[in-house]
């Protein structure tokens, strides 16, 4: 059965992408693969706007970027969360928590 | 676009996206051939997953441009708009700025060609005016013996040289009509001490220089257009001058004006020439160069030194006093006061200009409060808005100051021939330096006009009034606003009070009681040269023949001679021996020295209130004082009958004091009347003034003098035909430059600060149109509205006139010595200088109080 795909919630992206380097240094490949399994398929992040976001954490020095091997030895550009990131990511997820609880609790009682 | 990269060290280069991108490529690929694809298929679909490379990495590229000229031109576009928009407003400020930048670029172009720029010599820096000075009595003889200038040339060590000369006007005589031309003679080392060579021709030789050499003249490039149609195969051709061929050997510069602008051509003057050997016949202006390093104080000190060596030599004529200044100091001493007060009072026009427009820019950006608050909700942030709404000013800036280059070029013509007096005018010019000069005007004048306006515009954030309108609003106080119109008012009356009194000064110069009736009187010089004064006998029957001549033309009442004319400055002071003794306490009689023939008193009805006049004829000379003189001098004592000697003239005798003279402003009209002595010279010298009292008007005789000058003296020419008062009104042409301009300055600011005060005003009474409607509807009566409004914009005015008052009382002084017959704080000046301000400032609130007395109440609630 093909999962069906949902599009990603505007501006949720850069929080997903905080959270994910949160976790760990990991290449721009790694998050695109780790967002796909961690939502069992459900998001599927396009590079044309996964790069993009990511160059754009790094300017405003969320993210930490430096070049490394990946495991198979090839040249990959890693990048980690940074101090000001992880404020960031901090404020974002409890925006996010409270909007999701809102919405939850509305789309209950109206059922 | 490629500039910037280096600005932004920070961005990812090519060649990293590349890498990182195909990195994911390569994965993607990876995975697939795990999945079980062939290698080509594999990267095929990565490559299709992953979506075009070059748009991601353009992307990419987005993310690290910083969109300063996107920012620009955008913000550009919207100032089009908005000027297209509201072409009222853009031009009230664009029209506004043109005048003041233009005003200010046209005296700023004056002000850099006379006192910035360099004369246009080479190292013209190292170029200094040499002048000597009696230590004893107050004669201000400043010129140099040329073998005193030998001995400077042998000692000194600080110059590179030290040159003379001595212009004269001549006769040239090759023409069909002898023509007049000026002859400057001058000394060795001149091309050395000048750095310019011919830009035709050649420097004279050495043979040329030396005494009996061949003859050798070089003309200027004036000279050379006019006389030669700026023929290039000139040089060779011969001038005849005093009767003798010149042989033309090239031609200078344009920019050689020297000794002035009238200098038509230079021949050399041997050293050792007969008259050149004393030491005390001193006739020579003396130019030196300065050795490179070499400072003015650091020459004059060598000089002083050399001099006093001298003196103890030449006990008799060298107990001189020396000055050294810089060439270009010398040259444009006088008019710096005049031209830094012009700058002043255009800069102040600036100001107001700039105030104004302020006002004009608050009051816009209220209007617009709707269309920034929709901005802001937009998501704009407030360093663009401000960058927005400073573009906009800039760009209305830009476009004032290039029409306003247009008024300067514009100007500058008109300053040329108002200022014809000034030295350097003719240097004046728009050039590249102006237009950056006016540039940067506009510059200053963003940030002083746009930023202001621009941050309170955009104060009311993000919570601002897109719900509210300004109907909550009840009144519009403005204090900004007011005070800005307070500023215009305060800054209007200090020019104001400028301009009155400088035009107060000038009507009293008009006024001043000269002594002499200056009109009906024409003036003109005949050309002579000094080698005639070898033969005084027949000089003086030349003298007598073209003055007999004269008299008996038709037209002509009277004729006389006069060395200087009057009312020109003409300075020849000396000290004068008394025969008859003279204690040695009281003061010395330093006296002004005038020649002038018999018939000068009656020619320019100067009265003579005892004695008789000083008589022509052969025997002992004689000489008149004026009352001055007596006054001075002698208190009261009987005068007439004693005998005075000039102790420097040494070729007069001692002369008779004969009679006494009424005192005339013969000097300028805004010096008062010094002692003077007239000596009875009926003998015409160079330079001598021929002055005849015509019955009509004075220049429809020249063409009749012209003519028998031509029947009796063939050889001469006759020119400089002017009316006396033209000399006065020549002598006052800097006085009258600043008069004029500063009170066109004045008026305009006074129109500007009228322009803001009506403008405030009326922008408060549309503010405040509700609740002037609801008061009347309540029955306030429409001549407490009026009141109202009036006082406001009154008040303010008065308040701006007493700091104006205060400001005009400081800044005065500066004028202080430009003044002739006033004082910097003339009661009257000042006063009526108030009540012009406060009539206009009344006629500019009048309108808009009147507008709001006529708001019709119903019209008003409807509206709500």
């Amino acid at each position: 059965m093909p999962t069906e795909k949902s599009d990603l919630l505007q501006g949720t992206l850069d929080m997903l992408i905080l959270k994910i380097v949160a976790l760990g240094p990991v290449h721009g490949y790694g998050i695109s693969i780790r967002i796909r399994q961690i939502s069992k398929e459900v998001l599927q992040v396009q590079q044309g706007s996964l790069y993009p976001a990511l160059h754009r954490l790094e300017k405003r020095g969320w993210l930490a970027a430096e070049w490394g091997a990946s495991e198979k030895g090839r040249q990959a550009k890693f990048y980690k969360l940074s101090a000001k990131g992880r404020k960031q990511l901090e404020s974002e997820e409890s925006n996010w928590n409270r909007l999701a609880a809102a919405v939850a609790n509305i789309m209950q009682t109206v059922q | 676009m490629s500039w910037w990269k280096s600005l932004f060290p920070k961005r990812a280069s090519d060649a990293q996206m590349n890498t990182e991108l195909r990195f994911h490529i390569d994965e993607l690929t990876e995975e697939n051939i795990a999945a079980g694809m062939s290698p080509q298929e594999a990267r095929r679909s990565a490559v299709l997953e992953f979506g075009g490379h070059e748009q991601v990495k353009e992307e990419l590229r987005d993310v690290y441009r910083i969109r300063l000229l996107d920012a620009t031109t955008s913000n550009l576009k919207s100032a089009f708009r908005f000027i297209r928009k509201s072409p009222t407003f853009s031009a009230t400020v664009i029209l506004t700025l043109a005048l003041a930048i233009g005003a200010n670029s046209a005296v700023f172009s004056a002000i850099d060609a006379i006192l910035l720029k360099p004369l246009p010599f080479p190292d013209a820096d190292q170029l200094t005016l040499v002048e000597q000075h009696n230590v004893k009595g107050a004669a201000p003889l400043t010129r140099v013996a040329p073998i005193r200038l030998d001995d400077w040339n042998r000692l000194n060590s600080s110059f590179q040289g030290l040159t003379g000369y001595y212009s004269e006007d001549v006769s040239e005589s090759t023409g069909a009509l002898p023509e007049k031309v000026t002859r400057a003679w001058v000394y060795t080392r001149f091309f050395q001490v000048w750095g310019l060579a011919p830009a035709l021709g050649r420097e004279f030789t050495p043979e040329e220089e030396t005494l009996n050499g061949p003859a050798a003249v070089l003309i200027s490039d004036r000279f050379w257009r006019r006389r030669f149609n700026a023929d290039p195969a000139v040089i060779g051709k011969n001038l005849r001058l005093d009767g003798r061929l010149y042989p033309v050997v090239g031609v200078m510069p344009p920019s050689f004006l020297f000794p002035d602008r009238e200098a038509d051509l230079w021949a050399p003057l041997p050293p050792g020439v007969s008259y050149g050997r004393a030491r005390e016949n001193n006739w020579f202006v003396v130019t030196g160069r300065l050795k490179p390093g070499v400072t003015v104080a650091q020459a004059r000190a060598d000089l002083v030194t050399i001099q006093a060596q001298l003196a103890q030599q030449f006990p008799d004529t060298d107990n001189l006093s020396i000055t050294v200044d810089a060439l270009k100091e010398t040259t444009i001493a006088g008019s710096r006061r005049s031209l830094w007060l012009l700058f002043g009072s255009v800069s102040l026009l600036l100001l107001i200009a700039c105030t104004n427009i302020i006002a004009l820019l608050l009051s816009r950006s209220a209007q617009r409060q709707h269309e920034i608050s929709v901005r802001f909700s937009l998501g704009a942030s407030r360093g663009a808005l401000i960058a927005q709404l400073l573009t906009e000013t800039f760009l209305l800036a830009l476009i004032g100051s290039g029409l306003g280059l247009f008024l300067a070029a514009a100007a500058s013509d008109i300053f040329r021939s108002l200022a014809a007096q000034l030295p350097r005018v003719e240097e004046i010019h728009l050039d590249a330096r102006i237009v950056l000069y006016s540039l940067a005007c506009s510059l200053v004048v963003t940030f002083l006009c746009g930023l202001v306006p621009a941050i309170r515009g955009t104060r009311s954030s993000l919570s601002g009034s897109l719900a509210q309108t300004s109907r909550s609003q009840v009144s519009g106080r403005n204090p900004l606003q007011w005070l800005l119109v307070g500023i215009q008012v305060a800054l209007a009356v200090t020019l104001l009070a400028g301009a009155g009194l400088l035009l107060r000064s000038f009507q009293q110069l008009g006024r001043v009681s000269r002594g002499f009736d200056s009109s009906h009187i024409l003036s003109f010089q005949l050309s002579m040269n000094w080698g005639e004064t070898g033969d005084m006998k027949k000089l003086h029957q030349f003298t007598d023949r073209v003055l007999e001549t004269l008299r008996a033309t038709p037209g002509i009442e009277s004729a006389a001679i006069s060395v200087g004319v009057p009312g020109v400055s003409f300075k020849y002071q000396t000290e004068l021996k008394l025969l008859e003794g003279r204690a040695e306490s009281e003061p010395k009689l330093v006296t002004d020295n005038r020649f002038v023939s018999a018939s000068y008193f009656a020619t320019l009805r100067i009265p003579l209130l005892a004695g008789q006049l000083c008589r022509e004829t052969d025997g002992p000379p004689t000489v008149v004082v004026n009352r001055t003189f007596v006054d001075s001098y002698f208190h009261g004592e009987p005068v007439i009958g004693h005998h005075v000697q000039s102790v420097s003239l040494g070729y007069t005798g001692p002369a008779e004091i004969v009679g006494i003279a009424g005192d005339a402003r013969e000097t300028t009209l805004e010096h008062a009347p010094v002692p003077t002595a007239y000596w009875c010279a009926p003998i015409a010298q160079p330079g001598t003034y021929f002055l005849v009292r015509t019955h009509n008007a004075p220049l429809t005789m020249a063409e009749t003098i012209r003519r028998q000058i031509r029947d009796i003296e063939p050889l001469r020419s006759a020119y400089d035909f002017a009316p006396l008062e033209q000399h006065f009104s020549d002598g006052l042409a800097e006085n009258r430059l600043r008069t004029i301009l500063l009170s066109f300055f004045a008026a305009t600011a006074l129109s500007l600060a009228c322009v803001g005060l009506y403008g405030t005003l009326s922008y408060n009474v549309n503010v405040r149109r509700r609740e002037v409607g609801l008061r009347l509807a309540l029955g306030a009566l429409r001549g407490q509205i009026v009141k109202q409004f009036l006082w406001q914009g009154l008040a303010v005015c008065l308040l701006g006139c007493a700091a104006g008052f205060a400001l005009a009382a400081a800044s005065t002084r500066v004028l202080a010595d430009l003044l002739y017959g006033v004082s910097p704080t003339d009661a009257p000046t000042l006063g009526a200088v108030i009540l012009l301000v406060l009539l206009v400032a009344a006629i500019a609130s009048l309108l808009p109080s009147l507008r709001a007395s006529r708001v019709d109440p119903m019209q008003v609630l409807r509206d709500e």
